[in-house]
């Protein structure tokens, strides 16, 4: 199946905000920006692990890191976030690929209710 | 094609099948028939499970392959109306496993996506063929009490705001 960018892109950010520690990471950094280690402390894990969790993030956009040597402070951008809160959109061409879905499958087993037919 | 008024957040969708009312009802009341269409592209439905009477239960499981791995997510609602080959109303909400419903900000999403929403399916046999309209549509969230997570979200809310 081909995903158009869009859909890959919000599938990228579904995809980020699907885990806990990340969520609760963007939830800090709506408060203001913050360095690894900052963010590092709420949570019973080591660096290397919360900076997978920033990596992942960055990905998707969700999160831009400063580039002062010592510092890096993370910083949210929430433009990926205002395109998923368009939630009727969203929807609106889920359920139209859906319904085309539904046609093909509907035809399909049409298709094969008159091949048995035709066996008998 | 167009929301029932521009205040609710509402998505309607008419189509016509070259099938019979009952055909189309079982897509939306038989696990195995649901299954074969639901979903984003690219998604999998590995969990449908319907208790298809009102009060009764509705829970599916989706499954993504993404660049960062394989994801899930859980959807657990209601029955509300049931009225075969004629008109399915059912809400829906973002889940965990157990059928915990967790509040959009919980699953990361900023204020104006609803908690929970309904599904109106109505169809009408037109000779022997069905016209299908599907209405989705955001139900406000009850009072209930905010969470730690849900103020959390506020704020960002509020910096969304300030972009």
């Amino acid at each position: 199946m081909i995903l158009t960018t869009e859909e890959e892109r919000l599938s990228e950010t579904f995809a980020a905000l699907a885990n806990p520690t990340r969520r609760a990471i963007l939830a800090r950094l709506a408060e203001g920006e913050a360095n690894v280690s900052q963010l590092a402390e709420p949570f019973d894990m080591t660096f290397p692990a919360i900076s997978r969790h920033l990596r992942v993030l960055n990905r998707a956009g969700l999160v831009t890191q400063g580039r002062q040597a010592q510092y890096r402070p993370c910083k949210i951008n929430a433009a990926p976030l205002e395109e998923i809160s368009v939630w009727t959109e969203q929807y609106r061409s889920i359920w139209e690929a859906s319904f085309d879905r539904m046609d093909d499958y509907i035809q399909q087993i049409q298709n094969n209710q008159k091949d048995e037919n035709a066996d008998d | 094609m167009t929301d029932i008024d521009g205040s609710q957040q509402a998505v309607v969708l008419e189509r016509n099948f070259d099938a019979p009312v009952d055909l189309v009802w079982k897509m939306w009341t038989e696990p195995d028939h649901f299954k074969a269409w639901y979903g984003p592209t690219g998604a999998r439905i590995t969990v449908a499970e319907f208790d298809v009477r009102v009060g009764g239960t509705r829970q599916v499981c989706m499954e993504m392959d993404t660049p960062n791995g394989n994801m899930q997510m859980w959807f657990i609602g209601e029955h509300r109306e049931v009225v075969p080959a004629k008109r399915l109303v059912y809400t829906e909400s973002m889940s965990d496993a157990d059928g915990n419903i967790m509040s959009p900000a919980d699953m990361g999403m900023p204020e104006g996506h609803p908690e929970t929403t309904e599904v109106i399916v109505q169809l009408e046999d037109v000779g022997g063929k069905t016209r299908m309209v599907m209405t989705h549509v955001g139900i406000p969230a009850d009072s209930g009490g905010a969470t730690g997570w849900a103020m959390a979200f506020d704020k960002l809310a509020d910096h969304l705001e300030s972009i």
